[in-house]
């Protein structure tokens, strides 16, 4: 048997292990921000992957298209069903929100957290490995996009963004295992409305977990679970999802629910990202830093 | 022509494998399996066993560097990994029979083992709280299936190409 190290590589392989190690506590502690030549690499592979990710999503497009062609009978039937009822909650939603522009008007009310700009945004990659729950979008900075903001598809809530580049940015899904993670939530039926923080998720059971709910509050399987807008950052009213199971939680002081998310974590392709028009402040959506609100005034 | 297909074969590889696991994770009766394609580090390894062992640690090295900048944002990780399974699969095949099915077997492997190394990491530094009889099931098993897949189809071609350059590479010496 040779020699399976030279003394030269042993000594080469050492070095190199206390550098990579070094390395990687470095950007473990900051990664946040990144650094000026990360955001180069960064900006140039989102380039060559945007151009790779476009006949992709094209194929991606044709193959959902098949699929949905298959399911029309069916579909066209349940929607036949429901489209009487449609008829009537849309003119109910006429009414509601003529009378609610007149009682804003009265009252002088011009700000309204359910209000925000979106951008539109494709996906261009995911973390492949999979171990944090992390896409790539193809715009950054330049376009508006800060840190915090929220991320929805037309079914639902997904995300934040967690890092931006002038021309790339980094959403972290709502299945994220990372502790720190929160979204102030709201869940509301015909009664009243309990307020929870969305933290955590459930591998097992694929759902998200809404704790701290106030034990005197009802909330029943299948209400509806969306943004409150108090978190400081995210706009009002944006669906999350269903509540499945209540239970209480560890301590028994609180409620815990669980939450079907409403929009699909994978097959993602187009996004918008949701600037709120109203000051946003670091709150619970953020990273709780509780930073001054008053210099971090928001854009208009 | 054969020069450049190597290097580019490899960045489109790159590319593809962010694209594939877009499709990820997939349920099936309740449970969520998730596939990870390992795309890139598969065509390396075959680098470093039919061609040239240091290049491909090199191919390595850049490319592990790219993946840890733009995907996960710890420097060092598969910087490190990457080469390193290169190394393994160049050093081994020395000592066995290069034979396409053995040489599949070996690549098969090292991928697991991958797998594994990056499951230990992230437990350390506390990313992840998933048990390793979980991961088993959950990711390592459909990886596999998915990764053994796709070098059924493919890695005769990788070797095509290869053995291609090396013949190239051959002619111009004599």
């Amino acid at each position: 048997m040779p020699q399976f190290f030279s003394n030269k590589r042993l000594i080469l392989l050492l070095v190199g292990v206390i550098f990579l190690v070094a390395l990687i506590s470095f950007s473990l502690r900051d990664r946040q921000n990144a650094s000026l030549p990360e955001q180069i690499i960064k900006d140039t592979v989102g380039f060559g992957q945007s151009i790779v990710a476009k006949p992709a999503s094209y194929i991606t497009g044709f193959v959902n298209n098949v699929d949905e062609l298959l399911n029309t009978y069916d579909e066209n039937k349940r929607l036949k069903s429901r489209l009487e009822e449609f008829g009537t909650l849309q003119a109910k939603v006429n009414e509601l929100k003529v009378e609610n522009d007149k009682l804003k008007d009265l009252v002088g009310k011009k700000d309204d957290l359910r209000n925000f700009d979106p951008i539109q945004a494709n996906v261009i990659a995911r973390n492949p490995d999979q171990w944090e729950e992390k896409l790539i979008l193809n715009e950054g900075s330049m376009s508006g996009i800060k840190v915090n903001m929220a991320v929805l598809t037309s079914k639902g809530l997904i995300g934040k963004i967690v890092q931006t580049t002038p021309y790339t940015s980094q959403v972290e899904l709502l299945s994220t295992n990372n502790t720190n993670y929160r979204v102030s939530a709201v869940v509301a039926n015909k009664k009243s409305e309990a307020f929870g923080l969305i933290e955590g998720f459930n591998a097992k059971r694929g759902e998200l977990v809404l704790k701290r709910i106030d034990s005197s509050l009802p909330v029943k399987k299948g209400d509806k679970v969306t943004t409150s807008g108090l978190g400081g950052i995210f706009p009002k009213g944006v669906l999350i999802g269903e509540v499945t199971k209540v239970s209480t939680d560890d301590f028994g002081l609180t409620k815990l629910a669980y939450v079907k998310p409403a929009a699909d974590f994978s097959m993602l392709d187009h996004v918008v990202i949701a600037k709120r028009q109203s000051i946003s402040v670091d709150g619970s959506d953020g990273n709780g830093t509780n930073k001054s609100i008053t210099t971090e005034t928001g854009d208009q | 022509m054969v020069k450049f297909l190597i290097p580019l074969v490899a960045v489109l590889l790159f590319f593809l494998e962010t694209e594939f696991s877009l499709y990820s994770p997939i349920e099936w009766h309740g449970h969520l399996y998730y596939l990870v394609p390992r795309f890139l580090i598969l065509y390396l390894i075959f680098l470093s066993i039919y061609y040239d062992r240091k290049r491909a640690m090199w191919y390595g090295l850049i490319f592990g560097v790219l993946y840890d900048i733009f995907y996960i944002d710890i420097i060092g990780l598969y910087t490190f990994l990457y080469p390193f399974i290169c190394f393994i699969a160049g050093y081994t095949v020395k000592y066995i029979h290069q034979h396409l099915a053995i040489t599949t077997v070996l690549s098969l492997v090292l991928v697991a083992l991958l797998e594994i190394v990056l499951h230990q990491f992230f437990l350390l530094i506390s990313f992840t709280s998933v048990p390793f009889t979980e991961f088993l099931n959950q990711r390592l098993i459909p990886t596999m299936i998915a990764n053994s897949i796709y070098l059924i189809m493919l890695g005769w071609t990788f070797k095509y190409l290869i053995e291609a350059r090396l013949f190239k590479a051959n002619q111009s010496t004599l």
